[in-house]
C-alpha cells in the first residue's frame, strides 16, 4: 500500500512501550492533506501518546511513521526538519511564562525561521489577529485567562506556517465558559483548510469539523469512521458505550 | 586595654582601601562559579560517560575544603611547572569550589521547570542551544534568584581565605594593621562590620531582583 502524495501522516503497525507497558498496539493511521481527524477515547487509551509520536516528541519501537514523506526516528536531522511541518497545541498551553504574548510568538520565527524582529512581529501580529487577541500582545501569559492563553498557543504554533496542526486535548484544562472561544478558533482554522489531528472529547466540535473520528482504547484503535457514521447508530460496541457515557452527562 | 573608637575609625580607611580587591575577587569568582556550575549541570544532564564524570567531579568538589583547593593550586601546581599569581589562584579556587554548590542550585532550578516547557520548545523546532538560552535559563534564574544570591554572599564572605595567599583583601589588611600595632580588636571588628554592610547590601539587591523577576510571568 503506497501512501498518496498528499498523505501528510502515514503510520503503519506502530508499537510503543513505556518499559513493560504496551501503550500503542499495531496502530495504522493516516491523515491526508486538508483532512481533520478527531481522536477520542478514555484516559490512558494512548491517544495523547499517538499524537505526540506524530511530531517526534515520543519515540516508538516498532512500525513505520512517515510525516510529510519523512520516516521519523531514523535521523535526528530529518526528524527535526519534518517536525517543522507541524504545529502543536498542548493541554496545559505551555506558553513561555517569562516572555510576552508577542515574545512567545516571535521566538521560533526569529531563532528557527531566521526572520528579523520586524518581520517576525508582523507575522505574529497577523496570527494574533486571527485568534482575536492582538490587544494582548504585550501581556504576559500569567495575565491572561486560560482560554486566552490557549488561543495564544494556537497563534504561536501557526507562526511557523505548519502544514498540519496537532491538538492534544486543547480544551481539557479550561473552564467551561472558555472552551467555546478556543473551539471557535479551531473551527475557523478548519474552515481555512488546515490539516488537523485533534485529541479531544468535544464531540460537538468533532461533529462540526471532523472528516473522520478515531476511537482508541487500551492502546488500540477500535473504531474509525466518518464523523457522520461515528455519531450514527453503527460502530464498535465499546465506542458506542463511550459516546453514550460522555454525551449523557 | 579597652576599645579605642578613634583607633578603630582610623583603621577603616586602610581596610576600605582593599574593598576594591575584595569586591573584584568576589565578583569574578561569582561569575566563574556560576559559569562553571551551569556548564557542569548541563553536561551532567546529557548523561553518558562525560555526564557521569562531571557528576562525580561535582560531588568531589563539594567534598573537599576550599583551603585544600587554594593550597593545591598555589603550592602544588608549581611543582608541575604551573605557576599562577595569588589573585588568579584565589579567583580560580573560589570559582571551582563554589561551582560544585552552584551546579546543585542550577539543578534544582532546572528541575522545577515544568516538562511542558522544553517540550513546547521542541515542538517549535528550537535547537537545543536556543532552548537552553531562551527558554530554560531565564526561567531557571527566576527559580533560583534567592539561593544564588545566598551563594554570592557566601563567596564574598569566603574572600578572607585568600589572606593565606597574601591577596591584599580586606581581612588581610586588617591583620596587617593588627600585627603592626598589636591591637586586634578594632581592625578585625571594623573589617567584620564592613563585610556585614556589603553582605546586607547584596542581599537587598538580590531581594529586589527577585521581586522584579517574579513580577512578570508568575505561573
Amino acid at each position: 500500500m503506497h501512501p498518496q502524495s498528499d498523505t501528510l501522516v502515514d503510520i503503519q503497525g506502530l508499537n510503543k512501550w513505556f518499559g513493560a507497558l504496551h501503550v500503542l498496539k499495531d496502530i495504522d493511521f493516516s491523515v491526508a492533506s486538508g483532512k481533520r481527524v478527531v481522536v477520542c477515547g478514555p484516559s490512558g487509551s494512548g491517544k495523547s501518546t499517538l499524537i505526540r509520536c506524530i511530531n517526534g516528541l515520543e519515540s516508538y519501537q516498532k512500525g513505520v511513521l512517515r510525516l510529510a514523506g519523512t520516516t521519523l526516528g531514523l535521523s535526528g536531522k530529518e526528524t527535526a526538519a519534518a517536525r517543522r511541518q507541524t504545529g502543536m497545541v498542548f493541554q496545559s498551553f505551555n506558553l513561555f511564562p517569562h516572555l510576552t504574548v508577542l515574545g512567545n510568538c516571535t521566538l521560533a520565527l526569529r531563532r528557527v525561521a531566521g526572520k528579523s524582529r520586524v518581520e517576525a512581529e508582523s507575522i505574529a501580529m497577523a496570527h494574533l489577529e486571527k485568534v482575536k487577541i492582538p490587544e494582548k500582545a504585550g501581556s504576559y501569559p500569567s495575565q491572561l485567562s486560560g482560554g486566552q492563553q490557549q488561543r495564544v498557543a494556537i497563534a504561536r504554533a501557526l507562526c511557523l506556517n505548519p502544514r498540519i496542526m496537532l491538538f492534544d486535548e486543547p480544551t481539557s484544562a479550561l473552564d467551561p465558559e472558555m472552551i467555546k472561544e478556543v473551539l471557535d478558533v479551531m473551527v475557523a482554522l478548519a474552515r481555512d483548510g488546515m490539516t488537523m489531528v485533534c485529541v479531544t472529547h468535544e464531540m460537538g466540535f468533532a461533529r462540526e469539523v471532523a472528516d473522520r473520528v478515531v476511537f482508541m482504547d487500551d492502546g488500540s484503535i477500535l473504531d474509525r469512521a466518518p464523523a457522520r457514521d461515528f455519531f450514527g447508530t453503527s460502530g464498535h460496541p465499546r465506542s458506542r458505550l463511550f459516546l453514550e457515557t460522555i454525551l449523557k452527562h | 586595654m579597652g576599645f579605642d573608637l578613634h583607633f578603630a575609625l582610623s583603621s577603616v580607611p586602610i581596610i576600605l582601601g582593599a574593598v576594591g580587591t575584595t569586591l573584584f575577587v568576589a565578583l569574578l569568582s561569582c561569575v566563574g562559579a556560576a559559569a562553571i556550575g551551569f556548564v557542569f549541570d548541563i553536561v551532567r544532564r546529557l548523561g553518558g560517560v562525560t555526564g557521569f564524570l562531571i557528576g562525580f567531579a561535582v560531588d568531589f568538589i563539594r567534598s573537599t575544603p576550599l583551603l585544600g583547593w587554594l593550597y593545591f593550586l598555589y603550592f602544588v601546581l608549581p611543582f608541575y611547572g604551573i605557576r599562577l599569581g595569588s589573585m588568579t589562584v584565589g579567583v580560580m579556587g573560589l570559582s571551582i569550589y563554589y561551582s560544585g554548590y552552584l551546579a546543585e542550585v542550577f539543578k534544582a532550578g532546572i528541575d522545577a521547570i515544568p516538562k511542558g516547557q522544553p517540550e513546547a520548545a521542541k515542538a517549535l523546532s528550537l535547537s537545543r542551544r536556543d532552548t537552553i538560552i531562551h527558554v530554560i535559563a531565564p526561567q531557571m534564574l527566576r527559580n533560583i534568584a534567592a539561593p544564588l544570591g545566598n551563594y554570592f554572599v557566601s563567596i564574598l564572605k569566603a574572600t578572607p581565605y585568600l589572606a593565606v595567599l597574601a591577596v591584599p583583601e580586606m581581612l588581610g589588611r586588617a591583620f596587617d594593621i593588627a600585627s603592626q600595632t598589636y591591637r586586634y580588636t578594632e581592625p578585625l571588628m571594623m573589617a567584620g562590620l564592613i563585610f556585614l554592610a556589603l553582605a546586607l547590601a547584596i542581599s537587598q539587591a538580590v531581594k529586589r531582583l527577585e521581586r522584579r523577576l517574579l513580577a512578570v510571568g508568575v505561573r
